[in-house]
């Protein structure tokens, strides 16, 4: 019948489009990035130039020496506390256990630029509160913080870093049933040894992992280098990244070369990681019972409470609070007890009296909305047919799908820049741009979501549909979508909040009309505008905190815990 | 020359700004420091702009890349036009002065921009720009009140002077006593830790300030300037927060955001050097491409009216006409000793400037 075939064949041709629609935000851009790094910038020759300029100079080599050192101390602080944090909360019989879980996640979703700029108003060795106090409390020159350092920016990021091996080592041990721990406290092991020798081994690949993805992490970020390293006169790759773009006289391709190793060793990394991972899972989803016993801490119990609110103060409870006292005084400078300083003079401004802050939180929700439903669509189509193994070399597709993971936001932004802000496709200036960067830059979350979910669903009930006719196209919206509601709902959701604080790739590829909150609150602190700074993160934070508790309320919680 | 404004200055500056209207005096003192006097332009100017304001309606909005102030001074002049010509929206970028050109060259390179009315806080953009045939030919009316060596800044009438604004020492008052008295004075080793300043590859203001400093004290200053430890941010107005915070005490900021914050309350003041304040033509041209020429026309044709200049010295900006009073606490041009460099030095100098202080700042 001519009519089911057309079917069929448009059906063919949404395939297609997703496929296509992988080629150009993921493939297209990182070739563009390749092109242009051994591209000469006025007559367009290959040549190596760009790498021997990136290359050969102490000062560019300096910010990839540092970038190492951030990470490696990032990560390292982070396992450190994110472990024993992790065993606490889910092993022992600490009390406020639950506390401490919310106050992760809190500082999960919170970016660690704005944890930054919270830190500067607490920690900046002159104006900072905690060394004024210091001052008052045991006078002297100066107070002992400076979050201006790379110490500094060690510490702020590695708060940030923490729920990253939290979340990985407690999923971990509340899987592990007791029996190991058990079988060795009969043979008369103490508690501490066998938590030492038993349960920490068996942990030990989600931690590594946890390392892992915390060096990742460090080594990608631009935000807090950018506002803590660069007035302390230390770069790493990505602030010089930033320079080599933002500054004059910009260097694209030397942007691009420079940004070569960032790839190469986060690509390596994540092979690493993924070996790990796998084996993770492994040991703990032994699909036995088992009893999950806790650990009795007896008159240690209240102190380890104290320790164990000891981060999420530092990244949650004093940060938050200074943001929020920032924001609410007309002049910072003046402090909370001036008369008639107190508020909400900013929040007035930044929704109703300022066009650019209004329309920038319009824009992060509408682009960060239409990301997320991008990379839902592509990511389901994309992981559809790797599951189904609807065509040879699907396993190239999920490859694709995933390849957006191991590239910087920065990176990526440069790459987008290179490929799109000249015909044939001319995104650059447009909304475009930013709602495909996000939907790119997350798309990985959204495939990997889908394809979960996927593999979970027999393919019987697609396959009875198809023998009573139904093309593919039909099948999968009017059988397998229903069913897979909820999961996608979730993985819309894993892409929005990431997008909506998504700074690296903005920062690159906004306009001035095309605007969002990040970008806004970027430019606002080069001009010393901590009250607006304060006032649009507090905002925008206020929205992803109402969006995860709707979530959580309406889809559970495996949506907020998934990432 | 003026060590410490005083209120007596103010009261002075009032009649100077009659004198200044004539010109009478300045000419000399501009022309050796290289304002180009050339002719008013002169072709004649229609001062009716209900034509243009009809077709900038129907072009509905501007585009107006800015470094001449910071942002909330911007929204107050966005907001003055806004006003005066309802239906004509005004998107506003602040950004410092070399993150907008660079902005401008990537669009430029990748054959658009949004970008109607470009002004920078660094003269060496323009010729460049005109090289390439990006900007526009146009003649705004009443730029004959500007002070009269600033009436043309380009012979060619593609850019003209859209901010005025200096480079001074800025101190904290309640823990600096005796401020600094020159750029020199800065490398005294009693600032060490207590400096702190804008960058030359992202602001306009420090670039002119960097490059000034080089030409008088050579490549030195700036080793010595590093020895004293000075915090490095992005915008000279980085400078003013960060002593407003008190997170530093002294260092080389602008006039008028520092007299902003200090008509706040805040404890902060300048300090004009004897060593010459840089004085900064910031100027505006309009983009040959721009989609929407007569709202841009239209938006600077406004920077040379009164409604205009009032409203910079609200917000403690120098005004543009000769004949609106500047805000207290900044003498007339005739009794500051400045410096200003000329447009084919900062051309070449600034990138030269930016490159010498990363190597030897480290950033």
């Amino acid at each position: 019948m001519p009519a089911v075939a057309w079917r069929q064949q448009a059906g063919w041709l949404v395939w297609i489009a997703a496929a296509l629609v992988l080629l150009l935000l993921v493939l297209v851009p990182l070739a563009w990035l390749a092109l242009t790094s051994v591209q000469d910038p006025t007559t367009g020759a290959l040549t190596l130039r760009n790498y021997a300029f990136a290359f050969s100079k102490r000062i560019y080599l300096e910010p990839i020496l540092n970038s190492f050192k951030l990470a490696a101390a990032v990560a390292t602080i982070a396992v450190l506390v994110g472990t024993p944090l992790a065993w606490v909360v889910s092993r022992t019989d600490m009390p406020g256990r639950w506390l401490i879980r919310p106050l992760v996640l809190a500082a999960f979703v919170t970016p660690s630029f704005l944890g930054a700029n919270a830190w500067i108003f607490l920690a900046a060795p002159n104006s900072g509160w905690l060394n004024r106090i210091w001052l008052a409390l045991f006078h002297g020159e100066q107070g002992p913080f400076n979050v201006f350092s790379l110490q500094g920016a060690i510490f702020v990021i590695a708060l940030y870093s923490i729920p990253y091996t939290f979340t990985l080592v407690s999923g971990t041990l509340e899987l592990m049933s007791s029996e190991l721990e058990d079988a060795a406290t009969t043979l008369g092991s103490s508690n501490w040894r066998t938590t030492w020798q038993i349960t920490l081994p068996l942990a030990l690949p989600a931690i590594l992992s946890g390392f892992l993805l915390s060096f990742l992490e460090a080594l990608e970020l631009f935000g807090p280098p950018a506002f803590l390293l660069i007035p302390a006169r230390q770069q790493v790759m990505t602030t010089q990244l930033y320079l080599f773009f933002s500054q004059f006289p910009p260097q694209l391709e030397v942007a691009a070369a420079y940004a070569m190793p960032l790839l190469l060793v986060t690509i390596c990394l994540l092979f690493v990681q993924r070996r790990i991972l796998g084996r993770r899972r492994f040991v703990t989803v032994s699909g036995k019972g088992g009893v999950r016993r806790r650990t009795r801490l007896g008159p240690w119990r209240w102190p380890a409470l104290g320790l164990a609110l000891i981060p999420p103060a530092l990244s949650v409870i004093l940060p938050y609070g200074a943001l929020l006292l920032v924001s609410l005084e007309h002049v910072w400078g003046k402090g909370p007890f001036a008369p008639g300083n107190l508020t909400g003079y900013w929040y007035r401004w930044a929704i109703l009296d300022n066009a650019t802050t209004r329309e920038a939180i319009l824009h992060s929700l509408e682009y960060s909305a239409g990301a997320a439903t991008i990379a839902v669509i592509v990511a389901t189509l994309v992981a559809y047919m790797v599951v189904r193994h609807m065509v040879p070399l699907t396993s190239l597709l999920g490859f694709t799908a995933m390849a957006p993971f191991v590239v910087p936001g920065i990176v990526l932004a440069i790459g987008f820049f290179a490929a799109y802000s000249h015909p044939p496709i001319l995104l650059y200036g447009t909304a475009g741009i930013l709602i495909a960067a996000y939907a790119t830059r997350f798309l990985p979350i959204a495939f990997s979501n889908a394809s979960g979910i996927l593999r979970g669903i027999n393919v019987d009930l697609e396959n009875a549909a198809r023998t009573l006719g139904a093309g593919r196209i039909h099948t999968l919206l009017s059988v397998t979508v229903p069913l897979l509601r909820t999961g996608l709902l979730s993985g819309w959701l894993l892409v929005f909040i990431p997008a909506l604080r998504e700074l690296s790739a903005s920062v690159f590829l906004f306009t001035p009309r095309t605007q969002v909150v990040t970008t806004v609150i970027f430019d606002f602190s080069d001009a010393g505008n901590y009250e607006a700074v304060s006032t649009m993160g507090v905002l925008m934070m206020l929205i992803t905190f109402l969006i995860v508790v709707v979530a959580y309320r309406f889809i559970g919680r495996e949506v907020t815990r998934a990432r | 020359m003026e060590e410490r404004v005083t209120r007596r200055d103010f009261v002075r500056l009032a009649s100077g700004a009659t004198a200044f209207a004539a010109g009478g005096g300045l000419g000399a003192l501009l022309e050796a420091c290289g304002g180009s006097a050339s002719q008013a332009p002169s072709k004649p100017v229609e001062k009716d702009v209900t034509k243009l304001y009809a077709a900038a309606r129907k072009e509905g909005s501007v585009t107006w890349w800015t470094a001449h102030y910071e942002q909330s001074a911007a929204e107050t002049m966005a907001a003055a036009f806004k006003k005066k010509y309802s239906g004509v929206d005004v998107n506003l970028l602040r950004q410092t002065a070399q993150v907008l050109y660079t902005r401008l060259q990537n669009d430029l390179k990748a054959g658009q921009t949004e970008c109607d009315v470009f002004a920078s806080t660094d003269e060496g953009h323009y010729p460049p720009l005109k090289k390439a045939g990006a900007l526009a030919t146009f003649t705004p009316p009443d730029v004959d009140l500007l002070p009269r060596d600033f009436q043309s800044l380009d012979p060619d009438h593609q850019y003209y002077l859209g901010a005025l604004g200096f480079v001074l020492i800025n101190y904290r008052t309640d823990k600096v006593p005796t401020p600094p008295k020159s750029w020199k004075d800065l490398l005294d080793p009693q600032w060490k830790g207590k400096i702190t300043t804008g960058h030359p590859g992202f602001s306009g203001y420090v670039g002119n300030w960097v490059l000034a400093m080089i030409d008088k004290y050579g490549d030195s200053y700036l080793r010595d300037l590093e020895k004293n430890g000075p915090k490095i941010n992005r915008s000279i107005n980085d400078t003013v927060t960060d002593i407003v915070q008190g997170e530093r005490q002294v260092g080389a900021g602008p006039d008028n955001f520092s007299l902003a914050k200090k008509a706040q309350g805040n404890p902060i003041d300048i300090q004009f050097p004897t060593d010459d304040a840089i004085l900064i033509g910031g100027p505006v041209g309009i983009m040959k491409g721009s989609q929407r020429p007569n709202a841009a026309q239209l938006f600077v044709n406004f920077m040379y009216s009164k409604e205009y200049s009032e409203a910079l010295v609200s917000t403690s900006n120098y005004p543009l006409r000769a004949d609106v009073k500047p805000v207290a606490g900044t003498p007339s041009l005739d009794k500051i000793k400045w410096h200003r460099n000329k447009v084919d030095r900062l051309t070449t100098g600034v990138p030269e400037a930016i490159q010498k202080w990363r190597e030897i700042m480290g950033v």
